[in-house]
């Protein structure tokens, strides 16, 4: 009796077990790729994302859905992409919150990036934490650079100081400058920017004449704008954000402040930059990005279906064009793999080279996406164009120097 | 030496006279209607892009648009009184439970001006050229829109004054001011009262971003900084005291250009250092009681 039970059990039991290893080895079905965002939809932070990161990540989900997804081999078919959005409010501590959320609830497949420098700092911990990638957008600092040495898991796409200033300050060699009124913002931005200008400047001879840090919303530039005029400095150098910029520009205009280079770090990249004072006033102004619709026939395309979809409050020829860059990037890296599996498609991303709107891309060894892949370090308003100055084999136009007088009326009335 | 005392004073007197524009309209919200009122700098907000928009689009004058900002923003202020503010009064048990609902009240109005703002005119800075040359006073090079801004806010300030001082209106709201419920009893309409300083309060806020509109670059979330500002100029002026505000303004402004000329990255932390001394050895302001 107890022969004749057993022998049916061993024919069921492989049986079963050949079952479960099969399905084992194929993927749950999937109809859509799952992405995730927390990022400053309102309050002071979003004015950055609104024109920076959002046109390019809006385009290229657009882009890959209008083609029916990206092709993922192990589920033999394209997935499409639902992305979903959260708002952390510019809050730091609801950004940390919500990608917890997007991690632990939603269970996204991938994420997109928070906006900003200080953001990225605050995420990018908690993203490695659980093993998700995490490709940045705007912001990047040479601080953040060590720390990614320990995050496997983050990748850094925009340009900072240490590839930009290095190549200002050759230009202001090779155009004879050799005195700089510095002012910096008193936050991660400003001081990293400033102590690299003051090194690299004074590396090459360059004497710094004036440093003088201001705050966030600072109220009132003149005391630093009559402090440089007294300088006579050949530059003024400003590494500081859009208001201030702008504030320091306007300010600058108003008491004839005017010295032979006028750079401004974030913030003369964009057009409603040039739409405030108009194009005659501030040509030969300079500041960090850059890019432009000549950079490249992607970039082209980019420029237009930015126009296109956002207008010109979209257009931001610092980042746009890196962060499109670095989404195809992303795609491509994903194809590769041919899974959703975090640890799979981020060692494709730290290994390999793909060709993307930027050119040949790849990110370098501290998964910092490589210097060669920049499209430009540093631009200039010339007749009223954006133009790429630097590095010279990027550039889109011959620079200025030195930058014409402001053409407002500027004598002083008495 | 001479001429570098006059850069800092004149600079400081320029600031100051915005910062004393805002201030009065915060202290006559808190003052009289007693609304702390988070949302005051959305309403100068509103000024600096309603200027912004005339000067862009229709090419008005922004000084005559100081004339057409005014009384939108400050019907706006009386429409939001009566349906909102008075419907929490009429409602509180007590004035410290309505001053705590209307102050909450007033951080969602910030929210909601603000996003309104975005969603007409974009995340994206603005700003026009008005006046931008320099004026030479004494061997200092001060810009000339800031100057027009200084005797706008001089000449405001002063007929504000007048009307509280010299009219039935303006009696009125002192009445209220002091004592709401005996004001009712000899024949003031409270709520309409009431709702008229909270008005006059966003006129003054509109007034003053008009001016800032002349002077800075403007964008939708720049309203909050200017209300912790007002609050400061407030404390410093006394709470409830429209003088007080107006003068306090001025003093802001000066310590504000003494800290920058010496190092402008403290300028901001100045004005907070200033709040908190006050509040530990003067409370009650220059002018309080």
């Amino acid at each position: 009796m107890k022969k004749k039970t057993f022998s049916p059990l061993l024919l069921v039991i492989p049986v079963i077990m050949f079952l479960f290893c099969a399905t084992a080895n194929v993927a749950p079905a999937k109809d859509t790729i799952l992405i995730g965002q927390a990022v400053s939809l309102s309050g002071p932070n979003a004015i950055i994302h609104m024109a920076g990161g959002l046109p390019p990540q809006t385009l290229w989900v657009e882009g890959v859905n209008a083609k029916g997804g990206i092709y993922v081999k192990e589920y033999g078919k394209k997935l499409p992409i639902k992305w979903i959005q959260y708002d952390d409010k510019s809050d730091h501590g609801t950004l940390v919150r919500l990608i917890e959320k997007l991690i632990l609830e939603d269970k996204v497949d991938f994420l997109l990036p928070p906006c900003s420098t200080s953001y990225l700092f605050a995420a990018a911990p908690v993203v490695n934490k659980h093993g998700y990638i995490l490709l940045g957008a705007e912001g990047g600092a040479e601080s953040l650079t060590e720390l990614l040495k320990d995050l496997p898991y983050v990748f850094s796409v925009l340009n900072y100081s240490n590839t930009q200033i290095p190549l200002l300050a050759d230009q202001f060699v090779a155009w004879g400058v050799k005195t700089v009124a510095t002012t910096f913002l008193e936050d991660l931005h400003g001081v990293e920017y400033s102590n690299r200008a003051l090194s690299e400047f004074a590396k090459r001879g360059i004497k710094t004449v004036m440093l003088k840090s201001h705050p966030l919303s600072n109220p009132d530039m003149s005391p630093i704008l009559k402090a440089a005029k007294v300088t006579n400095a050949d530059a003024f150098c400003s590494f500081s954000y859009p208001g201030e910029n702008v504030l320091l520009t306007k300010q600058a205009i108003e008491l004839g402040y005017n010295p032979k280079v006028f750079f401004g770090s974030v913030g003369p990249f964009a057009l409603w930059f040039r739409d405030i004072f108009g194009a005659k006033t501030i040509e030969g102004l300079m500041g960090g990005g850059a890019w432009n619709a000549k950079t490249s026939p992607a970039a082209k395309d980019l420029y237009d279906g930015i126009i296109a979809r956002f207008g010109e409050k979209g257009i931001d020829m610092w980042g746009n064009l890196y962060y499109w860059g670095a989404l195809h990037f992303f795609e491509k890296a994903i194809e590769k793999a041919g899974t959703l599996d975090q640890k799979k498609v981020r060692d494709v991303m730290a290994k390999e080279k793909f060709q993307t709107p930027l050119g040949l891309t790849w990110f370098d060894e501290n998964r910092n996406l490589a210097k060669e892949c920049h499209p430009g370090e540093i631009g200039q308003w010339i007749k009223g164009q954006w133009e790429v100055i630097l590095p010279n084999n990027k550039a889109t136009a011959k620079p200025i120097f030195p930058k014409p007088p402001w053409p407002a009326p500027a004598p002083a009335k008495k | 030496m001479l001429v570098e005392i006059l850069d800092i004073v004149v600079s400081g007197l320029l600031m100051g006279g915005i910062y004393s524009l805002i201030a009065v309209g915060f202290s006559l919200q808190y003052g009289v209607a007693r609304v702390l009122n988070i949302a005051h700098g959305e309403f100068m907000m509103l000024g600096a892009f309603i200027t912004w928009m005339l000067y862009n689009v229709f090419g008005v004058n922004p000084l005559f648009s100081l004339a057409i900002c005014g009384p939108i923003i400050l019907i706006i202020g009386f429409l939001l009184y009566r349906t909102l503010f008075t419907r929490l009064r009429t409602s509180s048990e007590s004035i410290g439970a309505y001053e705590g609902s209307s102050m909450l009240a007033s951080f969602g109005l910030l929210f909601i001006i603000q996003n309104v703002a975005i969603l007409i005119w974009g995340t994206d800075i603005k700003g026009y050229s008005y006046l931008n040359f320099g004026v030479n006073l004494g061997g200092a090079i001060f810009a000339a829109n800031r100057l027009v801004t200084l005797l706008f806010a001089v000449v405001i300030g002063a007929a504000f004054y007048l009307f509280l001082a010299r009219t039935h209106l303006g009696k009125a709201i002192r009445a209220a001011a002091q004592d709401p419920a005996t004001a009712g009893l000899m024949g003031v309409n409270i709520n309409q009262v009431l709702a008229l300083c909270f008005g006059l309060g966003a006129l003054m806020a509109s007034f003053g971003g008009t001016l800032i509109s002349m002077c800075y670059p403007i964008q939708p979330t720049m309203g909050f900084q200017y209300t912790i500002i007002a609050i400061i100029v407030v404390v410093l002026g006394g709470l409830g005291s429209i003088v007080g505000s107006f003068i306090g303004g001025f003093v802001l402004g000066l310590v504000g250009s003494i800290v920058s000329y010496w190092q402008p990255g403290l300028s901001l932390t100045a004005y907070y250092l200033l709040f908190i001394v006050l509040l530990l050895a003067k409370p009650t302001g220059i002018l309080g009681k």
